[in-house]
């Protein structure tokens, strides 16, 4: 067998796909290998795409041609918006994925893109040349050649699994781990380091009483990502609260040190964000009880996950652990939960762009950067992609800065903090979190889809009639006035007045959207009866002055990020950096000033002499 | 043509603090000149603001008030300076004139540049040339050790000890409220609101007494101000000529014989004195003494300390006294009755803060020395008690911490939602953070030249 692409993706999950998806609609021939091609983009934990933050990358990946939008709304079975009591920059869609659904959507998705070829195999060697990736030899023996590689390996990279005391070489349990790919990377000089995360059991859904739950039902009108999906027969399932008992405590607190966790098994550090039921009773002793959403996994299934259960105690302990929960007392675990340990390369080897330093033209995405969760790899696939693309037409670059997008938030955060514990994203990671919102992500991403060519012109074009028609509805938010006495509590605050613009009702304290639509009807037709523009321009009024504060904070923000360095920069040179200071720029090699004063350690001064010396040697330094 | 490098306009006193009769004062950025044509009116109306021309006339408040005489030029964007839109502003020194400029000026929308924010808006528009990096590096990291400078070093290991501890009592505020934000389904409790506003009124409380400290504080930077007032021929310059030792004012038999005031700098137990003679005051006088007459005023309305003197040998001094110190509002006035070598027999006892003295045999002046000493430390912060604001800088950083603080609190109890107080809160941190200079944000350059005076 021998094979040619210009792109290699090594792994088919969630970045894999999208990697691999997207350098193939820009026109490049792209080779998927991966252990198992029945098993892409499978979730191997929690049945859910979205969640505070995690939605925001998931509305820029699809606002990018991204396919994890579409795939979710095609096979999602409960859709919800979280924090609508809050502010719409946080604002997030989380929604419940049919696991089995999901899966075969992108298997189908990947087959029908003509530019990619998957290829069942374990890739096992990088192949390079004169520090260029040339090619991947799979743990077969065969030889695959192409230009460009970007590695997606997620939690099978040196995977090892815990369930008790049991260890089993595997990135997901009943599946296979990728070793000697491993010890390609140590040979090629890259620094490895281990992170670990868990799961939960899986659960018979038959057996659990859920009459003892609360029901949580999903929100209507139904949140889509995508903003021409259409189910017109869908029904969504409901997800069920409930809650740990004394007992509950008792058990997993008796057997600690069952877990290895904390048994001195597992050494490399989990998320602290995401903890097993073990660390929260541990780290929490004063809390009685925790929470667990009761999930389905799917349509045709009546297997359920249990999300706040994470375990990897042993199995027969999880089983009476999880029986003493309300509602579950008879409850069968189908599959036991456990931790997985695996293998990562700290960010500070790679360049904005998600290429490595030391190998040019391979590219890392998703788990292997030091990230965890799906959405978080779809978009480093996403972006790893455009820039293998970029990278053989030798054009610049593609990096989005923190200002613009949770993708340059999320990539920019990888490259200048090189994480040490897995890495997901928060809305509070984002200092211009106002300005960039799940609702403005195509005002925000579409000019690149544009120039990268990866969305519909026709959808384009609609993108910009509903800019137009949010002016026109802001515009009558503006001229339309309200009688104080329709608007109860809020009307008492304008005791001197008969009446108020909508504008300034949207603009009082604690209205939102949600109490203007209902007094519409009032109103002779005029509003669109697209809540989505409708929404538009509400926030557009009732931020207005905090998006242009925001604003003048990112011109600031960005004048450093203009303020380029070259790559190959030498720091060795400059009298009166503090040697620390030169180490640091050494090993993270900064691109921009704004990027080097972000770096963990270094101080203004290191900046300060940094910046005088670029501006001095401005002429002799070759950009 | 806008300057890209400076999005705000700044303002700075460029001369030092209280020497010379002339201070003056720069103004830089975009709206440079819209500020310079709200406040100042020109002597005659055909001689308006024009490039490079120098113009005389009044420097206006927002109500047209006049704060003082000025004399102003104006450089346009690209051929000043800091290659900024630029004005420059003298006025009569006296650093309270000044101050109320500068602050009309801020009240305008200009902000307070950064300490070196001149000289590196003049690097950056390559008006001056920094030689080496190395250079830079070493005033960086340079100290000034005089001893004053020492006791303020020991200070300010306290200061920013303290500055630290307000930063952590936001950053756990904020922290309570991301929680809210990024785990709305988790079950954090949520610290009850009332716990939430007394942590704000807490941390509001702190803020405010440290603003009330730069009262105090400011002397220990800018000097203990004496201002020596009274009717014409007084003896107020035969006063200020003894306690600087040197013949510096004119004295004469002729009342009117000071027109403008005289400032200069003395050192009494240590600290920096700035002393200041002033135009006797009276009904009567031309146009010039009027003048004069009118900045003696507003100069002893805002001294540290007024030293009211009266001549005991004139007739009526006694019914004057009341008629005349009801004009001048300041609650720091020692009286001191002087000429008693003249006078046949000492006034019958006189007021508890008055002091008898000779400007010709010096008598009562030791003790006038003492009282002086024991007001000023009166005044000055126990430097050894808490923590002082002493930059004008710092303050306005305070002011526009609170100021957000207040924001967020407030937006907290309407019940707001979470993100817009989280952001408030944010930028109260950038304030903090800008005096500690912890967090490194965008103005690289700017700290750089930090060590540099403003102005320079
Ligand atoms: C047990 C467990 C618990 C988790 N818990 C959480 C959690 O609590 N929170 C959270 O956010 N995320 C969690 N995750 C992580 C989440 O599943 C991943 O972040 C996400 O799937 C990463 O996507 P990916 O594309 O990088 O890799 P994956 O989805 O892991 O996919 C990697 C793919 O690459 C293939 N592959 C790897 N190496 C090779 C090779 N050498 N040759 C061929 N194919 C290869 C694999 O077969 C697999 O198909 C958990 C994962 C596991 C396994
Ligand atoms: N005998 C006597 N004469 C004094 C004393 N102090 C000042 N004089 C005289 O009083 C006259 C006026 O003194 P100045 O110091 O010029 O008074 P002034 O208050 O500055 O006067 P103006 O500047 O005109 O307001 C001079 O002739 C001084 O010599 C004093 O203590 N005793
Ligand atoms: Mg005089």
């Amino acid at each position: 067998m021998n094979y040619d692409f210009d792109v290699i993706i090594i792994g088919g999950g969630h970045a894999g796909v999208e990697a691999a998806d997207v350098s193939a609609r820009m026109g490049k021939k792209a080779g998927l290998i991966t252990m198992d091609a029945s098993k892409l983009a499978l979730m191997s934990c929690n049945p859910a795409i979205g969640g505070i933050g995690k939605s925001h990358l998931v509305k820029e990946i699809d606002a990018l041609g991204g396919l994890m939008g579409k795939a979710i709304d095609a096979t999602g079975i409960q859709f919800r918006r979280l924090n609508l009591s809050r502010g719409p920059a946080v604002w997030s869609t989380r929604v419940q994925a049919d696991r089995i659904k999901y899966n075969d959507y992108v298997v189908n998705y990947i087959k029908e893109q003509h530019n990619i070829e998957v290829i069942e195999a374990l890739a096992g060697k990088l192949l390079t040349e004169n520090g260029s990736i040339c090619g991947v030899l799979t743990e077969n023996g065969d030889k695959i050649t192409c230009r460009t590689v970007i590695i997606c390996s997620g939690t099978f990279l040196g995977g090892l699994i815990h369930i008790g005391p049991t260890k089993i070489k595997a990135g997901r349990l009943g599946e296979n781990a990728a070793y000697k790919l491993s010890d390609s990377l140590d040979e090629l000089g890259f620094e490895l380091g281990r992170l670990k995360t868990g799961t939960p059991p899986r659960l018979n859904g038959d057996t659990i009483d859920f009459d003892k739950c609360e029901l949580q039902p999903g929100d209507t009108p139904i949140p889509y990502y995508t903003n021409d999906c259409n189910r017109p027969d869908f029904k969504q399932m409901p997800c069920y609260l409930t809650y740990t008992t004394a007992e509950t405590k008792a058990i997993v607190s008796k057997h600690f040190n069952d877990s290895p966790i904390f048994s001195g098994q597992i050494n490399s550090t989990g998320p602290r964000y995401c903890p097993s039921i073990e660390d929260k009773f541990y780290r929490f002793a004063d809390k009685e009880r925790h929470q667990l959403f009761l999930e389905p996994e799917g349509n045709g299934t009546n297997e359920i996950y249990p999300n706040g259960f994470s375990t990897a105690l042993p199995e027969e302990i999880q089983h009476k652990a999880i029986r003493t929960v309300e509602g579950l007392e008879k409850v069968e675990i189908t599959k036991p939960g456990y931790a997985v340990e695996y293998d990562y390369c700290p960010a500070y080897q790679i360049k904005p762009n998600l290429e490595t330093k030391r190998v040019s033209g391979l590219f890392f995405a998703g788990q292997i950067n030091g990230t965890s969760g799906y959405e978080e790899a779809a978009g480093q696939g996403l972006m790893a992609g455009i820039n293998a693309v970029l990278y053989l037409e030798k054009e610049k670059p593609f990096i989005l800065d923190r200002s613009e997008a949770y993708l340059g938030v999320m990539i920019d955060d990888l490259t200048t903090r090189s994480t040490t514990e897995p890495y997901r994203l928060f809305t509070s990671r984002a200092e211009y979190r106002l300005a960039i919102r799940e609702d403005n992500a195509r005002d925000r991403m579409y000019r690149y889809a544009r120039r990268f060519n990866l969305v519909d012109e026709a959808k384009l074009d609609a993108f910009d009639k509903l800019v137009a028609d949010t002016s026109t509805e802001i515009g009558l938010l503006k001229s339309n006035r309200i009688h104080i006495s329709q608007l109860g509590e809020v009307g008492e605050r304008f005791k001197r007045k008969d009446s108020i613009s909508l504008e300034e009702y949207l603009k009082q304290p604690g209205v939102t959207v949600h109490d203007l639509i209902p007094l519409l009807g009032n109103f002779n037709g005029d509003f669109s009866d697209n809540r989505e523009i409708l929404e538009r321009a509400a926030i557009d009024i009732k931020y207005a002055g905090y998006i242009e504060k925001q604003q003048r904070e990112i011109n600031k923000f960005k004048k450093m990020e203009n303020e380029s360095i070259p790559e190959q920069f030498d720091y060795t040179d400059i009298t009166g950096l503090k040697n620390e200071a030169k180490e640091k720029f050494t090993r993270f090699r900064p691109i921009s000033l704004g990027q080097a004063s972000r770096i963990e350690g270094i101080t203004p001064g290191d900046v300060a002499v940094l910046s005088i010396y670029l501006k001095k040697h401005k002429d002799t330094i070759t950009k | 043509m806008k300057n890209i490098l400076l999005e705000d306009t700044i303002v700075a006193i460029i001369t030092p603090p209280g020497e010379g009769g002339i201070a003056a004062l720069r103004i830089a950025g975009n709206d440079a000149r819209s500020i310079l044509s709200k406040h100042f009116k020109p002597q005659q109306k055909n001689r308006g603001v024009k490039p490079f021309l120098m113009r005389f006339g009044f420097f206006v408040d927002d109500s047209k008030n006049v704060i003082d005489e000025i004399m102003t030029v104006y450089m346009p964007a690209g051929k000043s300076y800091t290659g900024c839109e630029q004005v420059e502003i003298f006025c009569h020194g006296g650093r309270q004139v000044v101050r109320l400029i500068q602050d009309t000026i801020i009240g305008s929308g200009a902000r307070m540049a950064e300490p070196g924010e001149f000289t590196k808006l003049a690097f950056l528009a390559g008006k001056i040339d920094l030689t080496k990096a190395e250079s830079v590096a070493e005033i960086i990291s340079a100290n000034t050790s005089s001893s004053f400078e020492t006791a303020r070093e020991h200070l300010l290991g306290a200061y920013s000890e303290h500055i630290g501890m307000l930063r952590e009592q936001l950053i756990d505020i904020l922290a309570e409220i991301e929680a809210s934000i990024d785990y709305p389904e988790e079950e954090i409790d949520p610290k009850d609101q009332e716990k939430l506003i007394s942590d704000f009124d807490d941390l509001l409380g702190k803020i405010s007494e440290l603003k009330k400290s730069y009262k105090g504080g400011r002397i220990i930077n800018e000097g203990f101000k004496i201002a020596i007032g009274g009717r014409p021929n007084a003896g107020k310059s035969s006063l200020f000529n003894l306690l600087l030792r040197q013949q510096r004012a004119l004295v004469t038999p002729k009342a009117g014989t000071t027109r403008d005031y005289l400032s200069e700098w003395i050192d009494i137990d240590g600290f920096k004195v700035n002393i200041i003679d002033t135009a006797g005051l009276r009904k009567a006088g031309g146009t010039i003494e009027k003048e004069g007459q009118k900045s003696a005023k507003s100069i002893l309305k805002s001294a540290d300390l007024v030293l009211w003197l009266v001549d005991i040998s004139s007739k009526g001094y006694k019914k004057q006294i009341e008629t005349d110190l009801q004009d001048i509002t300041n609650n720091h006035i020692l009286k001191l009755y002087n000429k008693i070598d003249k006078s046949a027999s000492s006034p019958e006892h006189p007021d508890t803060d008055t002091i008898l003295i000779s400007c010709k045999t010096e008598k009562g002046i030791s003790q006038l020395k003492k009282e002086i000493s024991a007001r000023i430390n009166a005044t000055i912060p126990d430097l050894t008690a808490g923590v002082v604001v002493t930059s004008a800088r710092h303050k306005q950083k305070f002011s526009n911490a609170e100021k957000m603080i207040k924001a967020a609190r407030d937006k907290c109890l309407e019940k707001e939602s979470p993100e817009l107080p989280a952001f408030d809160l944010r930028e109260a941190l950038k304030e903090l953070d800008e005096i500690t200079g912890k967090v490194y944000n965008e103005d690289i350059l700017g700290r750089i030249f930090a060590k540099f005076c403003i102005g320079k």
